[in-house]
């Protein structure tokens, strides 16, 4: 019986930096599908592609999840998501939609020419973030949409703070120069 | 190099008051706070995270080997092969001669091994030109007179059964559930379902419905088809009839539907009117001319 307690205290520690249990892979599944899933949105425009890819991510990553300690699981995901979508190659027009009742809309609510051009150039929005480059998209719209810091976007996407900044950077101009290009 | 990406730092606000306030004199500067603002509001669709779930949930337990053994190198072998075969296949199918004759016409055609063969009214063949000789295999539809080369072994399928030859004349015939087969000149083995006859020269034999009802010997020396006769032996009325619309190319309507009585005798297959006036007397039955492609045949007892 003397062995029963290193045998305990080996299992603990198994188990503690490991997602096989359930509740650390439902925890961890939750804090992260919503961004994966709009990533892969974000690079495919197709919003089957991005669950379907999302969904294989994850199952990978339970099937093995013995071999991956949890700090490492979040790159783990990206790159298995990454990898599961070299073969996706055509890129579909990101569908995306305002919120509404947003009291910047409200505000001018009185003068229906201001509506109007709010409209136009909504509309404009979208197109110009449909027509730029994927990887500056990628960038620009994690950060507009999920609200991620630099750093985040640098880790999940595996590059330096300073190149999210660049990507960001350019694709404010490129889609600048677009909305401008539509008048 | 910091003025490079000020945009990135402003739309994260960490501008400093003095930077902010420069940018804010640029004449972009309206369009860039626009953009800001707007593209704060964007969303993307909701979609089931628990749903997602549940799926990931399912799967945890398939064997990963799912994909695996698409990969693994057996599997890759097998379906390579399969896809060849298939292609081989296609490629054969595709490489096969059709000999059709239509009601009212017969045929003659050598074969590349200078077979000949005769095919009679409303009649198919088909074979594959390529490698003839040694793979002599044919497919049969209707009734034909075979006149074989000496060669390898040659074969005749049809839907009813198998004649295998090796050099030899014979004739076959394998119309609705009847199977015919008169060898003239030396031996052919017949295969129906399970049954096997060895045919030597002038024996006949004929199946009719899984049973063999006639093996006998002939006096033909050739098909009587090629002589302008048809010759029936223990032949149903509506076999009959149908190979008289075949060879005249007419169409015959009959009101007896069935009868045991077997017809025995030869009419000629170039006057129709001799041929019909055999059988309607030996069926007590009358003809009627509708038109010079229709024929009626009826009771006697009905007129």
């Amino acid at each position: 019986m003397h062995f029963t307690l290193p045998v305990f205290i080996y299992f603990l520690m198994e188990n503690k930096n490991n997602i096989c249990e359930e509740r650390f892979f439902t925890a961890f599944f939750k804090s992260n599908v919503k961004s994966l899933r709009n990533y892969l949105l974000y690079k495919f425009g197709n919003e089957e592609q991005a669950e379907d890819i999302t969904q294989e991510a994850f199952v990978k990553l339970w099937q093995n999840c013995k071999d991956i300690p949890i700090e490492k699981a979040k790159s783990y995901l990206y790159t298995v998501a990454n990898n599961a979508s070299l073969n996706v190659i055509s890129h579909q027009k990101v569908i995306l939609e305002y919120s509404k009742n947003n009291k910047l809309d409200d505000r001018n609510n009185e003068n229906p020419e201001h509506i109007l051009e709010q409209k136009q150039f909504k509309e404009k929005l979208l197109k110009a973030i449909n027509t730029i480059n994927e990887t500056q998209r990628i960038a620009f719209l994690m950060h507009r949409i999920d609200g991620k810091k630099y750093s985040e976007i640098a880790e999940e996407l595996n590059i330096s703070v300073k190149a999210v900044e660049k990507r960001i950077h350019l694709a404010l101009i490129e889609i600048k120069k677009e909305i401008t290009n539509f008048k | 190099m910091e003025e490079k990406y000020m945009l990135a730092k402003w739309i994260n606000n960490e501008l400093t008051t003095e930077e902010m306030n420069d940018f804010k004199k640029s004449q972009d500067y309206s369009i860039y706070k626009n953009i800001k603002e707007y593209s704060a509001q964007l969303k993307t669709k909701e979609f089931d995270e628990d749903d997602l779930l549940n799926k990931i949930k399912l799967r945890k337990n398939d064997s990963t080997k799912v994909i695996q053994i698409a990969q693994n190198w057996f599997f890759r072998i097998v379906a390579l092969i399969l896809i060849s075969l298939g292609v081989f296949m296609f490629y054969q199918e595709n490489n096969s001669v059709v000999e059709f004759v239509e009601k009212g016409h017969k045929s003659t055609f050598v074969l590349p091994d200078n077979s000949e063969i005769t095919l009679n009214s409303d009649s198919e063949l088909k074979y594959k030109d390529k490698n003839w000789e040694n793979n002599r295999i044919l497919h049969l539809t209707g009734e034909a007179y075979f006149k074989v080369a000496k060669g390898k072994k040659f074969e005749v399928n049809t839907n009813l059964g198998k004649v295998t030859v090796l050099g030899t004349q014979f004739n076959v015939k394998a119309r609705n559930n009847r199977f015919d087969v008169v060898c003239f000149e030396g031996k052919v083995k017949v295969n129906y379902n399970d049954k096997t006859i060895i045919l030597k020269q002038s024996d006949k034999v004929s199946f009719e419905n899984n049973d063999l009802i006639i093996q006998k010997k002939t006096a033909e020396t050739m098909p009587s088809w090629l002589e302008n006769e048809i010759v029936f032996d223990q032949e149903q009325l509506k076999n009959i009839l149908e190979e008289i619309e075949r060879q005249y190319n007419i169409s015959i309507k009959c009101d007896l539907e069935s009868t045991n009585q077997l017809f025995t005798g030869e009419i000629p297959n170039n006057n129709i009117e001799v041929a019909l006036q055999i059988i309607a007397t030996t069926f007590q039955l009358k003809t009627k001319k509708v038109s010079n492609f229709q024929y009626e045949l009826k009771k006697m007892d009905e007129i």
